[in-house]
């Protein structure tokens, strides 16, 4: 069986590029009137929040068209995504928990906000110990895109909770409906060029991931395949009467 | 057996809550371990009466989601692989199965939630607001957790990690139950609606409900 060995290195040269464009602009923006220096912290926290969503919802995509289809394509696409949302899930977390500690004073509070997209993380950090638990590709695909598609309820209870619940944290900043709350333009765009960026190198991301996912199958494959050697196979049978 | 849906599902459930009947393992381990635990936690955040009082009813929700999910998970984790096999072959509906189980686990959460709410009531003297409002919470949370431990169940079914991984799983997902059912009694003690709760409740049980049913043949085939 012959393996794909075509590597892609574009990904890795636009992740490097759109992660010195939000840097850069990041740091010439303007201080926030209030929040000082802080709010530089805005302009990955967002991006990130903003690609825990898309990636988790990718993951929902992948695990419905998994089922429809039974494709491993869309298992492989869904497993990158949740991979790459856990970790900027994560991300969110830390980056919010930084700025909590210098502006409500403790990292964490119980806001609905917060605690939801932990919970989240959890459900997603399931989510990849699920697929963990076989090496059957069937198998673990079907069990994982039910879960998929089971784990995306999370995403709108995340995004609504700061509108259902009074809550500490703030109301979205750019998807409300009274138009965005953010009033200096270099802000803005700093803000938007972030949210671009990062969404730049998610889907770089997904691409390497889902280079490696398909290179994983492939050498599964070759293990489990009648052309590899078997053991013992170096052994020569001794032909019966004639004495070496 | 090739009979009707609700036939199909009438025997799974009587399967399943035969075979608790003979092992007693909801009623001989479960419910007691849940009151445990129940008696365990003023002993390390403290005994004053009034605090019990005030987080009794928080507490009592989170043993029930904690270890309901025992229940879902103890009786998938018994049924085998030729087990299954030999239902497929019988021509038993994947979602008649699923159905099935979570009638049982149903009415064994039920019964889970009465005997520990007694225990909790006695322990932590919690004041049985608005019993209508009350009954239909705990039928819902025990609808919805029975619905999310049979479908977790099925998921971890033939991988190597068992049933272990369902709690990690439950859990989180069965937050939306969680906190339905404990803002739906704070707002039975401060006398506000509760309808929205309820709903959100409901709307939870529902979506599972219909991944559990939609996803029962595809899981079933794999």
């Amino acid at each position: 069986m012959k393996v794909q060995t075509r590597v892609r290195t574009w990904p890795w040269v636009a992740i490097a590029f759109s992660l010195v464009v939000a840097l850069a602009l990041s740091l010439v923006s303007p201080r926030d009137d209030v929040q000082g220096e802080l709010v530089r912290i805005m302009y990955l926290h967002v991006p990130a929040a903003w690609l825990a969503y898309v990636a988790f919802f990718i993951t929902f995509l992948g695990s419905v068209a998994y089922l429809l289809t039974k494709h491993l394509r869309w298992d492989r696409l869904a497993a990158a995504s949740a991979e790459i949302g856990v970790f900027f899930t994560g991300l969110t977390l830390v980056l919010g928990m930084i700025w909590g500690k210098s502006t409500w004073g403790i990292p964490w509070t119980w806001d609905a906000r917060l605690t939801l997209t932990a919970i989240m993380f959890f459900v997603y950090l399931g989510y990849l110990a699920l697929r963990r638990t076989t090496d059957d590709q069937v198998l673990r695909a079907s069990r994982a895109a039910v879960l998929g598609v089971l784990g995306a309820v999370q995403i709108p209870l995340v995004h609504f909770s700061v509108v259902w619940w009074r809550t500490l944290h703030q109301p979205p900043s750019i998807l409300r409906p009274d138009g965005p709350a953010i009033q200096d333009p270099l802000m803005m765009v700093t803000l938007v060029t972030g949210v671009v960026a990062f969404t730049v190198i998610y889907a770089s991301l997904m691409v390497k991931r889902i280079e490696l996912l398909h290179l994983e199958e492939q050498l599964a494959e070759i293990e489990r395949s009648t052309e590899r050697p078997v053991a013992g196979e170096a052994v020569v049978v001794p032909e019966l009467g004639r004495n070496p | 057996m090739t009979s009707g849906f609700w036939h199909q599902v009438r025997a799974v459930a009587h399967r399943d809550l035969l075979r608790e009947r003979r092992r007693g393992d909801v009623l001989w381990v479960t419910i007691p371990f849940g009151a445990l635990a129940l008696l365990l936690v003023p002993l390390a955040i403290g005994t004053d009466a009034k605090l019990l009082r005030e987080i009794g009813a928080g507490m009592y929700w989170v043993i029930v989601m904690l270890f309901g999910v025992l229940v879902a998970v103890g009786k998938a984790s018994r049924e085998t692989q030729p087990q299954q096999d030999a239902s497929s072959l019988l021509g038993l509906d994947p979602a008649a199965g699923y159905v099935g189980r979570t009638a049982s686990s149903l009415i064994l959460l039920l019964a889970f939630e009465l005997a520990v709410g007694a225990v909790a009531v006695g322990l932590y003297d919690i004041d049985l607001l608005g019993v209508g409002w009350l009954v239909l919470t705990l039928v819902v949370v025990a609808l919805g957790l029975a619905l999310l431990g049979t479908l977790t169940a099925s998921i971890v079914n033939s991988t190597s990690a068992g049933t272990a991984l369902v709690p990690l799983l439950v859990a989180p997902l069965s937050v939306p139950l969680l906190l339905g059912a404990t803002q739906a009694y704070d707002g039975l003690r401060y006398g506000h609606t509760i309808v929205s709760w309820v709903l959100l409740m409901a709307a939870v049980v529902l979506v599972v409900a219909m991944i559990g049913v939609l996803t029962a043949r595809p899981l079933q085939e794999s």
